[in-house]
């Protein structure tokens, strides 16, 4: 069944987009035909988002023209997700109730756009989305609101779907059958797919439009085979003899004991009244030996980071030892941040301040989401290496939230590794980043595993990004 | 019990009213030191009660949660919030005996009630901590002698206040002893233990009184805060549909208005949100903001007048004993007006033509901030509180105004501003009658859309330097750049 919808084809004519200060696209000449699946790929920052956005009218058109925008469209991404995740905070009346929130339920977020309570009740079954249902979306793990993202697009009857990044964030159970349902949708509704890795460029996508630096480069058909393996080879760009910076010299990290575990979970559970996340949970990792933590979505992954890091408040009603400390004895949360560098996706979105890139990195020695201390010389020398590793010594200056979502995970992973902490959380960080940038970060975390300085424990889905030096694995299950 | 205020003698209160200033970083050098190892139990578990709580227990501190046996038993949703954050949950008759500091942090008006149930329980030597003082000023509540009294008010709402402290920050605080119960003399360490808890000493702590925090704070959130935004809201709105503006239209650009307006306040003061006008609107601005100051100074002054005297809370506690008759009344008034019943355009209005066309609404809010700056000042209380109480808050609440229209600003905010709001409104709205007669759309809906910008060169200046001498101006500048300093490193 085709389903009858609006869309009739875009046309864009030398069309220059402006989005912000610093970014526009430049000269899109670009025809989306009804039938056809695109993907759109390039480096981080290119504007493969942007692209997207475009399509459904964002951004200011300074010359050219384009024809046939999709108003309704479906659109999960990454920004869509902020964009969900803000309303819901803003949503949050706490401040001026001075009631504490529970948000809006999950099934209150599907019913708002569903207009197919069939489609719906499939979808939620084929993601499994049951339990979470009165549960409120704020407190979903990321994964899961990935889940009711796409339920949501896909329910409301758009004329075009747009995906950007269709499988970040889904646990390895899932991404088969979103492959599958995406496959299936492809041949009702018009779609169109942001692709940040090649080797998740589904096998249904007819189209490719390749971006860089807000030029549509090219275009290629998926099934012209010489071009495709250009496009392959464009897109895996080597990345060699990384020398990593130092750690700043003039603020060593205070020693620990070698003799004493790192850290030393016994027992621990995280509950709350209607849900049980995990319950006698033990784990001890020394010095020196790297993790790789794996789990379905909603596996309680982060709830266990966040025991480590003191983020998550039942730290205090477990057995928890870190550094030298046994959490709830007076010892203050900056007492255990100093020795962890961490990256993942909520600390990604919590970090919504005014600030430079420079000293966004700059923020990792100070455990801080923005800057609030006057940073060193060597700091700020060492910050600027980092900078020349990403690629990013030009923009040194610029504001963080003026860089694509991929750039700005790049930032924060420096930040996480500035000070060479004696633990390294890496929570997805590949989380929304290209090839390029992806191996480069892969190749940043063999350094450091290879290093003495920092254990590291390490989160992701794929089975690709394996990493050398990682030999302990934790499984959660649900 | 009798107001504590009107009891003391004319010196004292001047003292007392005069008190508030900036603390050096350094006195905080020790953090919570003075509290480590003590018992904190935290009575009210509503947002500034659970968010304090998280971020004194983050800073080390032993934070426990005293909630009615009721509340427990049926596991109601402040046992729900203390309880998932991993607090250990007692009833007062377990916790209170115990602890070295119980930090009150229920809403004012059950403060007489809870404080009256909590002393008896508490043990010798112990501290109380108030968020704010009107039980204490206002009520005249005694507390046993061998307590310690003190205030601790962060100066944001607690989500905010959470916020910060994990990104490594913290909100501006005010801190006070209440000088009749200083029995050991260290009510000002504990107090400096516990804004270092929550994070406020690094954005910077202000020393008050008892006293000057409740008049300052009444001032404010019944004049320029609630008061003026919301008499501004209704004249606006009406008149823009009198003269023929699109209801949808008129509706959000004050309802957003007010928010984006008080951004450019909160960012550089009077003088940056008059600076985002063209020339022409800021003079005009200028000249309205002029003569609402000569129309309205008779109100502030008997608003002050009325606090001072202790007038306005005796006739606000005499309706809470009347099962607030009055306010409810009011309230449901304020839900009927034609602006509160408007739904706004879907159209977007760009954040300069919020300006553009909203010069009288700019024009109140700078008419509101300096009169009631003004007031206070003349009436003994220090510019630093002044500030606070006015510029720094307008913003604040405009914020909530652009997410819930009045009626539900009024059901939110405190029911002692509220009240004090709708006593205002009724004033302001007959005083302001004749003036807006002769107001049009050119400065509020339409704009002035003049084919040439040009003005003239001394009369610009003049404007401008009246503007930016205005004391409410330096203060503002002193402390706004405290904060920035320690804020935006660059």
């Amino acid at each position: 069944m085709r389903a009858s919808n609006g869309f009739k084809g875009t046309v864009f004519k030398e069309a220059c987009i402006r989005f912000n200060e610093s970014f526009s696209l430049v000269d899109i000449n670009w025809m989306l035909e009804p039938g056809q699946v695109w993907a759109i790929m390039g480096a981080s920052g290119s504007g493969k988002s942007a692209l997207a956005a475009a399509l459904t009218g964002a951004g200011k058109l300074s010359s050219g023209t384009v024809e046939g925008i999709v108003a309704n469209a479906g659109v999960v991404s990454l920004e869509s997700q902020a964009a969900l995740i803000e309303r819901e905070r803003l949503r949050d009346d706490s401040d001026i109730t001075d009631k504490v929130s529970q948000g809006t339920a999950t099934r209150e977020m599907l019913n708002e756009v569903s207009k197919d309570p069939e489609l719906l009740a499939k979808l939620i079954k084929l993601f499994r989305l049951e339990a979470l249902l009165d549960r409120g979306f704020r407190k979903l793990s990321s994964g899961e609101t990935r889940k009711v993202l796409f339920t949501r697009a896909l329910t409301s009857k758009p004329d075009m779907l747009i995906v950007d990044g269709p499988f970040e964030g889904l646990d390895t159970q899932t991404v088969p059958a979103v492959d599958d349902l995406l496959k299936q949708v492809s041949t009702e509704i018009p779609m169109l797919l942001v692709i940040n890795r090649f080797d998740e460029l589904p096998q249904f996508v007819t189209h490719i439009a390749l971006l860089e630096r807000g030029h549509l480069k090219t275009t290629v058909e998926t099934s012209d085979k010489t071009a495709m393996d250009l496009t392959s080879q464009l897109l895996h760009l080597k990345t060699t003899g990384i020398k990593i910076p130092g750690a700043d010299p003039g603020n060593p990290l205070p020693p620990l004991d070698p003799a004493e575990p790192l850290v030393y979970i016994r027992d621990a559970s995280v509950r709350y009244t209607d849900n049980l996340v995990f319950e006698h949970l033990d784990w001890r990792i020394e010095t020196g030996q790297h993790w790789q933590l794996t789990g379905p979505n909603g596996s309680g992954k982060t709830s266990l980071l966040n025991l480590i890091t003191g983020d998550h408040p039942q730290c205090y009603n477990n057995d928890i030892f870190v550094f030298g400390y046994q959490r709830g004895n007076g010892e203050s949360i900056w007492d255990i941040k100093q020795h962890i560098g961490y990256v993942s996706s909520s600390l990604h979105w919590d970090y919504r301040v005014s600030i430079n890139c420079k000293n966004v990195i700059i923020s990792g020695f100070y455990d801080s989401i923005g800057l609030y201390t006057k940073a060193t010389d060597s700091q700020i020398e060492i910050a600027m290496q980092w900078l020349q590793i990403l690629g990013f010594q030009d923009r040194a200056g610029q504001a963080f939230n003026q860089f694509s979502y991929g750039d700005q995970r790049l930032l924060l992973i420096a930040r996480a590794m500035v000070k060479h902490p004696h633990l390294l959380i890496l929570d997805e960080p590949c989380f929304g980043l290209d090839d390029m940038s992806r191996q480069l970060v892969l190749a940043l975390i063999e350094k450091i595993c290879a290093g003495s300085e920092s254990t590291v424990i390490y989160v992701n889905h794929h089975a690709q990004d394996q990493i050398e030096g990682i030999d302990n694995y934790l499984a959660l299950t649900h | 019990m009798a107001n504590y205020f009107n009891t003391l003698p004319l010196r004292e209160q001047l003292a007392q009213l005069g008190k508030c200033e900036f603390m050096d970083p350094a006195e905080f050098t020790d953090g919570v030191t003075y509290l480590k190892g003590k018992k904190l139990v935290v009575i009210g578990c509503g947002s500034q009660g659970l968010n304090q709580g998280l971020n004194l227990r983050d800073s080390g501190l032993d934070v426990s949660y005293a909630l009615r046996e009721a509340a427990i038993k049926d596991q109601r949703q402040s046992w729900k919030n203390a309880t998932e954050n991993g607090f250990t949950v007692g009833t007062p008759e377990e916790l209170i005996p115990g602890a070295d500091l119980v930090l009150n942090l229920t809403p004012d008006k059950q403060h007489s009630g809870v404080v009256a149930g909590v002393v008896p329980l508490m043990k010798k030597d112990a501290c109380l901590a108030y968020s704010h003082g009107f039980n204490i000023v206002e009520e005249g509540m005694q507390v046993r002698p061998d307590i310690t009294v003190i205030m601790v008010a962060p100066k944001c709402p607690g989500t905010e206040v959470r916020e910060e402290y994990k990104r490594g920050f913290g909100v501006p605080t005010l801190i006070a002893v209440h000088e009749d119960n200083d029995p050991h003399g260290d009510g000002l360490a504990i107090a400096k233990a516990y804004a270092a808890g929550t994070g406020g000493h690094k954005a910077g702590v202000l020393m008050s009184s008892f006293i000057a925090e409740v008049k300052s704070d009444l001032m404010g959130e019944q004049t320029i805060l609630c008061g003026m935004l919301q008499t501004g809201s209704l004249l606006c709105f009406d008149k823009m549909v009198e003269k023929g503006i699109e209801p949808g239209y008129a509706a959000k650009l004050v309802q957003i208005g007010w928010e984006t307006i008080t951004e450019a306040l909160k960012h550089g003061g009077i003088t940056n949100m008059m600076d985002r006008l063209s020339n022409p609107a800021k003079i005009k601005a200028f000249e309205l903001s002029e003569e609402l100051k000569v129309i309205m100074r008779p109100l502030y002054n008997k608003h002050m007048d009325d606090i001072m005297a202790g007038r306005f809370s005796a006739g606000m506690m005499e309706d809470w004993a009347n099962d607030d008759a009055k306010l409810l009344g009011w309230r449901k008034e304020t839900g009927e007006t034609a602006f509160e019943k408007t739904e706004n355009t879907e159209t977007d209005i760009a954040e300069q033509e919020y300006f553009d066309h909203g010069i009288l609404m700019v024009a109140m809010v700078r008419a509101g901030v300096e009169l009631a700056f003004e007031t206070m000042t003349a009436a003994g209380i220090k510019e630093e509180s002044a500030y606070y109480e006015s510029l720094h808050e307008t913003p604040l609440i405009a914020n909530t105004i652009a997410r819930k229209k009045l009626y539900e600003m009024n059901a939110t905010i405190s029911d002692t501003a509220e009240y004090g709001c709708y006593l205002y409104n009724h004033a302001c709205l007959p005083l302001l009658s004749d003036f807006m007669t002769q107001i049009d759309t050119d400065v509020i809906g339409r704009g002035l859309q003049l084919p040439d910008s040009g003005v003239d060169n001394q009369q610009l200046i003049e404007v401008n330097s009246t503007v930016r001498s205005h004391p409410v101006e330096s203060i503002g500048a002193t402390l706004r750049g405290y904060m920035s300093a320690m804020k935006r490193i660059n």
